[in-house]
């Protein structure tokens, strides 16, 4: 671990100053956000994204690291480091961080996912610099005492008994995505298995923060009343002189094909409304940009809101269904999911509603979709674009998200431009290649069946008869 | 509980010490021609205008048993068509334009938001006003709503966090309206007509009763009129009703809602004081310090820091219009609720009988005085805070009063409140889950309320 306390390399800060001056922001045209990008001499990428109501920033750092990039059998491990980054440093106590932040009237948090780990800060705008040296200072000198490793790791088996292990339906989904990911680290869930969290020690977790944190493998966002020439002094200042590392490639299995369908089904006491859900791969925004903002298109056609085809068809006209939601998530570094659900309406079997919702999508496939459709779904999506700005830490959750699963800072800034791009024809190409259940994309789709427990799917069916 | 949230926002507080001169919020009182009043903070940064109202006392709170659920069905089912336009052309045009427009119903307040682009701020607000003067309750979209809020029950029934809430406001409220179940039964919800809906809106969406809040790209002349046409038709007054005050009910019980889980929801009640005592910004102060401030709160620190027996543990006041309670709400697997609950006890007993120390209380109040400006970071936050503000019966310049009140707060002060708060005979516990070593519980076998 390098050590980095403050106090010293003030002389290698001052020449890391006047180098700095010759760095030019890069102010991205006037678009979504207006946000100016900088990048320090260590690989340290910058955005700020200007927002004046309140004199109120959000700090956001992202690393690109995450549960995927685990080794095998350290399932949990990232989002368990997380944790413990709030376990003191060199020269800060274990639960100062918070307690520090709280005191300058600040919130704080910070959350793993599979491609990437961020830590948050909102706060004052006056108190960012001293936030930025704290968060710099565990970029590097992370050193929890050992008394904390396991009381840490019995809260993360309780947050994983609260979310997961309470609720049969978390744990059905878990086990969905383990049968759709074949192979792929996706397929493991962000908190871990239950068995492999209680094995791992501070030995793994220190290599893994050694390997993955640091300055030219994370990304600093910063939203609020603050200019790129504001910040960029104090960014100099706290990270300025962290020096680089070697970052290794992640290296990531890849998902082969798969024959047959697949259903799962779960009967379970605390069960009392059948439900169907219905997941399979489609390309991330990372893997085929064009595709994937067609498919955007396409959910905002098929469930954009209470006048679009699944709601209006299935829940409004027929009558057959309660719910019914067709979800695509862009952000993802390798194979995305796109789920299909549905809540049945009384008397309809979860086959019944599975077949229903299979027409409107072999419909599509078929008939395409009409150019007023289109149209429609594009202006919603651009309108959607306008109320993100309206917070604080909204825009900097997406750039986050954006820029550590591939995308770029003018692929988030043009995206209302791009969606426009979106023609009939394109939803129609990617319903067929995507959606086709008879000739399906890489992998067939895994089906879920959630019912209560005095009835298995089979003699619902019989009852309906 | 749509109240006790935005409530929590005005619990923060802001930036700095605020100047005589210097107002937290450029906040305007408004009056129209009709006499509608509203608050406006105008904003012109963001082509967008919030605008939240909320009718006083018009909630769930007269439900009645037989027609439980009836407030939220309504608000469900007002956005469904109104006027000439019926419920899928009526969405389509609120979708088209993307306007938000949605009701929502409190146990004691019944309310909306309309949120807009600011070119569509005609047909946004025409739509409001259509909604609220002549909506149609037609057959189609009420049977839609209905048939959702039973699948939302049956959805829920199993999910232990909601088993929890709906056994504590059945206990701590016995007797009194508010053990209801606002979210209606599978029983009640068949029951309820399209004119018992419209009996709601007569009787109780009158403008006496009607609280506005207004954020965003729009000026005063331009607001006054829209209020007029809004509003201005709805009838002045409605009916009224003879509730009175009281304190949570069932304390010193604990009941148990066995259920095969691995992890015990827990949840603790006590009786509290009302937003206008003088021990209101004391309680503040001493609910941060003992268990609302998340990380470092004494709460978060003794029993996920230094044991980790919780992922989280939280306190919280809540206000409802005929009572004010103090709650604790944790989980913990099953074998550790005893020491988890008797840490909590041992945390109240030391809270109530030795002072904070210093440092505890200026550090609690740096966060509660400087955290405001977190809460005025979008349209919406400001126009809840100026809807919220007005609910509660505060002065319009509360906001820049509030550093000083909490300011004034002394050790003293918190123990006194804390005296006040902890009275472990006035606890009811409610526990969902397989805990073990708990005696002497109250064991409940059918959820009340939800068949």
């Amino acid at each position: 671990m390098v050590k980095h306390p403050p106090s010293k390399n003030k002389l290698l800060s001052l020449i890391w100053g006047f180098i700095l001056s010759f760095i030019f922001i890069l102010p991205v045209e006037a678009k979504v956000f207006n946000a100016e990008s900088f990048k320090l001499e260590n690989g340290l990428e910058i955005i700020v994204i200007p927002k004046k109501t309140a004199p109120v920033v959000t700090s956001m750092i992202w690393y690109k690291v995450g549960a995927a990039d685990e080794p095998q059998g350290k399932s949990g491990m990232a989002h368990y480091f997380e944790h413990l980054m709030f376990k003191g440093t060199s020269t800060l106590a274990p639960g100062d961080f918070s307690k520090t932040i709280r005191k300058l009237g600040g919130n704080d948090n910070a959350f793993t996912g599979q491609d990437y780990t961020a830590y948050f800060e909102t706060i004052s705008t006056d108190k960012l610099a001293q936030v930025l040296r704290m968060e710099a200072d565990r970029m590097v000198n992370l050193s929890p005492p050992p008394e904390h490793f396991a009381s840490e790791k019995n809260v993360v088996l309780e947050e994983r008994r609260q979310r997961t292990e309470n609720d049969p339906k978390g744990l059905f989904s878990e086990q969905m995505l383990s049968a759709l990911y074949t192979n792929h680290p996706y397929g493991t869930p962000v908190i871990g298995w239950m068995d492999e969290i209680k094995e791992y020690q501070w030995e793994d977790v220190k290599k893994f923060y050694d390997i993955w944190y640091a300055p030219n493998n994370a990304i600093l966002i910063l939203s609020g009343n603050i200019t790129a020439k504001d910040v960029q002094p104090i960014v100099q200042e706290a990270f300025g002189n962290i020096p680089k590392k070697e970052i290794p490639p992640r290296s990531r299995t890849t998902i082969p094909p798969s024959i047959g369908s697949t259903t799962m089904v779960l009967n379970h006491e605390t069960i009392n409304q059948p439900t169907f859900q219905n997941v399979r791969i489609v390309p991330s925004y990372a893997e085929n940009k064009s595709d994937s903002l067609a498919l955007q298109v396409l959910q905002e056609i098929l469930s954009g809101g209470p006048t679009t085809r699944l709601y209006k068809h299935l829940v409004v006209d027929q009558k057959k269904a309660i719910s019914v939601g067709f979800s695509y998530d862009s952000s993802a570094l390798n194979d995305s999911t796109l789920w299909i659900s549905g809540t049945p309406a009384e008397g309809v079997s979860l086959e019944e509603l599975e077949n229903l919702v299979e027409n409107e999508i072999k419909n599509i496939i078929t008939n395409g979709v009409s150019d007023l459709e289109v149209k429609e779904a594009i202006q919603r999506l651009q309108d959607a674009a306008v109320f993100v700005r309206d917070s604080v830490s909204g825009p900097a959750m997406i750039f986050g998200q954006e820029l550590t699963t591939g995308s770029t800072v003018e692929d988030v800034e043009n995206w209302p431009e791009n969606i426009n791009l979106v023609t009939p024809q394109q939803i129609q190409n990617i319903a067929q290649k995507y959606l086709d259940s008879e000739n399906p994309w890489r992998r067939t789709s895994i089906t879920g069946h959630l019912l209560p427990l005095s009835k298995s799917s089979a003699e619902r069916k019989e009852d309906l008869k | 509980m749509r109240f006790s949230i935005l409530l929590f926002i005005i619990l923060f507080a802001w930036h700095s010490p605020a100047k005589a001169s210097e107002k937290v919020l450029d906040i305007q009182e408004i009056k129209s021609k009709s006499g509608i009043k509203a608050w406006l903070v105008e904003d012109k940064s963001l082509p967008i205008i919030a605008l939240k109202f909320s009718f006083k006392g018009a909630g769930s709170i007269h439900d009645g048993i037989e027609k439980q659920g009836l407030a939220q069905l309504l608000s469900n089912t007002m956005d469904e068509g109104a006027g000439d336009i019926k419920s899928q052309e009526f969405q389509k045009i609120l979708s088209d334009n993307s306007i938000t427009l949605n009701f929502s119903a409190g146990r004691d307040n019944f309310g909306g938001q309309l949120k807009t682009l600011s070119r569509h701020k005609d047909i946004a607000f025409n739509l409001l006003k259509l909604s609220l003067t002549q909506p149609r309750f037609d057959e189609e979209p009420l049977e839609r709503m209905r048939q959702a809020n039973l699948a939302r029950i049956r959805s829920s029934m199993g999910d232990p966090d909601w088993i929890t809430a709906r056994l504590m406001n059945d206990k701590a409220f016995e007797g009194r309206p508010y053990a209801l179940n606002s979210g209606g039964t599978l029983e009640s919800l068949p029951k309820i007509t399209a004119k018992d809906l419209q009996s709601h809106v007569t009787n109780w969406l009158t403008q006496d009763r009607l609280m506005i809040g207004v954020m965003g790209d729009i000026n005063k002349d331009d607001l006054v009129k829209l209020l007029d046409d809004v509003f201005g038709s709805l009838p002045p007054k409605g009916s009224t009703d003879n509730l009175s005050s009281f304190e949570i009910q069932n304390t010193g019980k604990i009941y148990l809602y066995p259920q095969e889980i691995p992890q015990t929801i827990i949840s603790l009640a006590l009786p509290s004081i009302d937003v206008h005592d003088p021990d209101y910004y004391a309680l503040q102060v001493m609910n941060y310090i003992f268990g609302a401030g998340g990380f470092g709160s004494r709460l978060m620190e003794e029993i996920r820091e230094k044991r980790g027996l919780t992922y989280g543990i939280y306190s919280d006041t809540t206000n409802l219009d005929y009572t004010d309670f103090f709650t604790i709400n944790t989980s913990t697997k099953n074998n550790s609720v005893k020491q988890v609950l008797d840490i909590i006890i041992s945390e109240t007993d030391t809270i109530k009988t030795q002072k904070v120390s210093q440092e505890d209380l200026s550090n609690s109040k740096s966060y509660l005085i400087g955290s405001l400006p977190m809460s005025l970071t979008s349209t919406d936050k400001i126009s809840s805070i100026l809807l919220s503000l007005q609910l509660n019966n505060r002065p319009i310049n509360y906001l820049d009063t509030y550093a000083t009140n909490i300011n004034t707060v002394t050790n003293e002060d918190i123990l006194r409140v804390a005296k006040r708060i902890f009275n472990p005979e006035k606890m009811i516990s409610v526990l969902v889950g397989k805990p073990e070593h708990i005696e002497n519980t109250i064991k409940i076998e059918t959820l009340p309320n939800v068949q």
